[in-house]
């Protein structure tokens, strides 16, 4: 007993410290990233106000910007627009359809908080459960692919960034629908790589990369970003790097994306798997 | 005492501010991320006993977190800094020993000695939260290359605060 109690008194600056790193370890490896957001929620709340005020005025100076990319939104999506309703052709429909066949719902929102230089990357959003905001909605700008919805809280939601290592993204190359699994690697805000495609499809550099519709999250076709390098890893798939269309460091405003028939694809799924 | 406890919350609560309000909010390319709150490990006095030293750094780490949201990663980053202090200073102990009323400042122990100091906490401080944060050794040298050049930021900006302080 005395020799326990002459080791701990020699040691017991050893054993806090073990201790403690032990509680810091076990924080950093069960933390799972939804805990992760519901923890930084929490404690946000107490820099939020600060953070609001640099963001209003950092918006005010990039307004020339912002508008522009407004302006050309708008501009393709009348195009798009003047497109469908020829196509349609609908002249009559009722009234009580409140969804007329519609399966995505877009909320805009603004980005208050971001950072694109951690290795887990999080966005926090202006939006909340208020507005209908629920997790595991999809994130977009007019530039593509932002991320997806983790946690929200009445007012704000925070969404996992595509810049984050735990983010997967079923995408495939549009000239010839090829689908394979993209992540990013943590190294440059600007890349990220597109795996799992077999080496005999044709990829060139430049080629347009978009969303698939298999996942209920994002919507089919989104823009993703374009081909810059090709390198085979192993024997049989091919590494391509992919520059990003969407701007991580400017975001301003972005859409969460509902997709209302989501329940119903996903009791599906599960009643055969 | 009370007196010292009320100067280092002051300064506790200055650096956490810094840290979160302006210094993460630096993002140059991914490279440079300073921590410059490390720096109310390096001016806690010397007779801080372990046992207080301890938890101090570990909650100073986890106030960071929380604000960061990264949970763990600067608090087991912090407490080795903590941990390693007391033989760091044994190690660069100058010759005539360390003063029981003096801070451990450059004004007290001069600017080579206060150098040395800063650069291993920091070092230490800097590699294992940058190895901790990305936790792959596949990155290893580009790693390196973030802790150097943030270390350097880090350090500059300790350095030029400790003159301030002794300009006063």
């Amino acid at each position: 007993m005395r020799n326990l109690l002459n080791f701990l008194a020699k040691y017991n600056n050893l054993i806090i410290f073990l201790i403690l790193e032990g509680v810091a370890l076990s924080l950093l490896f069960s933390g799972n990233s939804y805990h992760n957001t519901r923890l930084v929620k929490g404690v946000k709340g107490l820099t939020k106000g600060i953070e609001e005020k640099i963001y209003n005025i950092r918006t005010y100076l990039d307004l020339r910007e912002i508008n522009l990319s407004l302006a050309s939104e708008n501009t393709a999506l009348r195009n798009q627009m003047g497109r469908l309703l020829k196509e349609g052709n609908v002249l009559f429909f009722s009234v009580t359809d409140s969804l007329f066949g519609q399966k995505y719902q877009f909320t805009p929102a603004e980005v208050i908080g971001n950072s694109v230089n951690r290795q887990k990357n999080y966005l926090t959003l202006s939006k909340g459960k208020k507005h209908g905001i629920e997790p595991d909605m999809a994130v977009t700008n007019s530039d593509g692919i932002i991320g997806v919805v983790v946690g929200s809280s009445r007012n704000f939601s925070i969404a996992m960034s595509l810049l984050n290592l735990d983010f997967r993204l079923s995408a495939r190359i549009k000239s010839n629908g090829y689908f394979g699994s993209l992540t990013w690697e943590g190294r440059d805000y600007r890349h990220v790589i597109l795996s799992e495609i077999p080496q005999h499809v044709v990829v060139n550099k430049g080629d347009t990369i978009e969303t698939t519709g298999y996942s209920a999250v994002f919507p089919e076709g989104i823009m993703i970003g374009t081909v810059s390098d090709i390198s085979r890893s192993g024997s049989d798939f091919y590494k391509i790097t992919i520059s990003l269309v969407a701007d991580f460091k400017k975001l301003h405003f972005v859409n969460i994306v509902g997709n209302m028939k989501k329940t119903e694809q996903l009791e599906l799924e599960n009643l055969f798997q | 005492m009370i007196n010292s406890i009320l100067r280092f919350g002051i300064i506790f609560i200055l650096l956490i501010f810094l840290q979160v309000l302006l210094f993460n909010n630096i993002k140059f390319s991914g490279y440079i991320n300073p921590y410059v709150y490390i720096m109310f490990i390096l001016l806690l006095p010397h007779t801080t006993p372990s046992w207080l030293l301890l938890p101090v750094s570990f909650l100073t780490g986890l106030t960071i977190d929380f604000f960061s949201g990264s949970p763990g990663v600067h608090a087991s980053a912090t407490l080795l800094a903590g941990f390693t202090r007391p033989y760091v200073l044994r190690l660069i102990a100058p010759r005539d020993g360390y003063e029981s009323g003096s801070d451990l400042s450059m004004l007290a122990y001069g600017f080579r000695w206060f150098l040395i100091y800063t650069v291993i906490i920091v070092l230490i401080h800097h590699i294992l939260l940058f190895y901790l944060e990305v936790f792959r050794l596949a990155d290893f040298f580009r790693t390196l290359i973030r802790v150097i050049l943030s270390s350097i930021f880090t350090i500059t900006f300790i350095l030029l605060a400790e003159f301030y302080r002794k300009g006063r």
